[in-house]
């Protein structure tokens, strides 16, 4: 019920301010400063501000402005979390607990013994981008992840830390020789004048590719939802301003559901370049 | 080039469209297979299911590659 009145809050805004419409519904908007075509998407908060403050900076920053509420989020969480341990968890810490548990047992699932490293990294990393992607359903919430600089910044952190994995496990040397392929003999050897570089182009696609994904899938599903906003205020022109009727509510299904996919891909690929990384005796299964 | 406009419009969602049905089959199959594999060997389900869904990403990100090409192009459109 309250997530109803939460889309039905979301549509009667828009609708309530018409110059908004042009950002549910097309955005070409006059100062529109998005250099990725602009794909159409509901107006968060910091739009607000915008255009009663008119600063002219702010809404380009506000996919930073959001991860940094997001991460806000979190670190909080965490704090309470942490704080009042107790033996006999109360509800919060048992969810908390939970979560924490899921995530280590699903590394430890495909890294083995060396889960314990990595999952404070790659488990914070999943509970990031998937509270990211669901800020784009809250009403007067934005997903940071629609914008390139987030998804490409957190696909080059894991790019960096995979490479210092490798460096730091294997060594200079042993780094090198997973790049041209652990050439044993002749022929091997040979090859590693075509093996050398094809790895460097493997390894720099990892991060675009990463990034590419997350970012186009959360574009699209919040694309989706404010089209569909845009429509549903679109037929009832007749009916008194605030009303509209919610078409987008089975796409906010479709839309946790693929938050969460997308969140799972990116840990268990940003694992599964680490795990590569890593000495491979230790994990011949 | 006075068509340029429309030109763009007509192939950008055809050339969306015709990557989401290469997506699709690739998807499928992916999935497909997974399925019968589960079912052939429940024991393996979630060794499976990782991999599956892993596959689902690359394929799909193919997709999503164009999808990014079509909002480059629809802001061409202006």
């Amino acid at each position: 019920m309250l997530v109803y009145f939460a889309h039905v809050l979301a549509i009667a805004l828009p609708k309530a301010m018409p110059w908004l419409m042009v950002a549910a519904s097309g955005g070409h908007g006059d100062d529109h400063g998005d250099d990725h075509g602009g794909p159409g998407h509901l107006p968060s908060l910091v739009f607000y501000i915008e255009h009663y403050l008119q600063t002219g900076w702010l809404e380009q920053w506000v996919n930073v402005i959001y991860a940094f509420v997001t991460a806000v989020i979190l670190v909080v969480l965490a704090q309470v979390a942490y704080r009042k341990r107790e033996m006999m968890p109360g509800p919060f810490q048992n969810a908390v607990e939970m979560v924490v548990e899921g995530l280590y047992n699903f590394f430890h699932s495909i890294l083995g013994k060396d889960a314990m490293r990595y999952t404070p990294f790659l488990g914070t990393l999943f509970v990031y981008i998937l509270i990211n992607n669901w800020m784009g359903m809250i009403p007067l919430g934005h997903s940071p992840s629609t914008g390139l600089e987030i998804t490409l910044s957190l696909a080059l952190l894991v790019f960096f830390y995979a490479q210092w994995t490798g460096i730091r496990r294997l060594g200079v040397v042993g780094y090198l020789d997973h790049l041209a392929g652990q050439p044993r003999d002749a022929i091997t050897w040979v090859m590693v004048v075509l093996m050398f570089p094809l790895h460097i182009i493997g390894e720099l696609a990892k991060p675009m590719s990463l990034a590419l994904r997350l970012f186009g899938n959360i574009t699209g599903e919040d694309t989706l939802i404010a089209v569909f906003v845009g429509m549903g205020i679109a037929i009832t022109p007749f009916i008194a301003e605030f009303v509209g009727i919610p078409l987008q509510t089975p796409f906010y299904f479709l839309g946790l559901l693929l938050s969460t996919v997308q969140a799972l891909v990116f840990a268990l690929l940003s694992t599964i370049y680490i795990l590569l990384m890593l000495p491979h005796e230790e994990h011949e299964h | 080039m006075e068509h340029f406009g429309s030109m763009l419009a007509l192939a950008a969602p055809l050339g969306l469209g015709l990557a989401a049905v290469g997506s699709a089959y690739g998807i499928g199959r992916a999935v497909g297979s997974a399925m019968e594999a589960m079912g052939r060997q429940p024991e393996a389900a979630g060794k499976i299911q990782v991999a599956m869904i892993i596959g689902a990403a690359f394929i799909e990100a193919l997709t999503i590659y164009v999808f990014i090409a079509y909002f480059v192009a629809m802001g061409k459109l202006g």
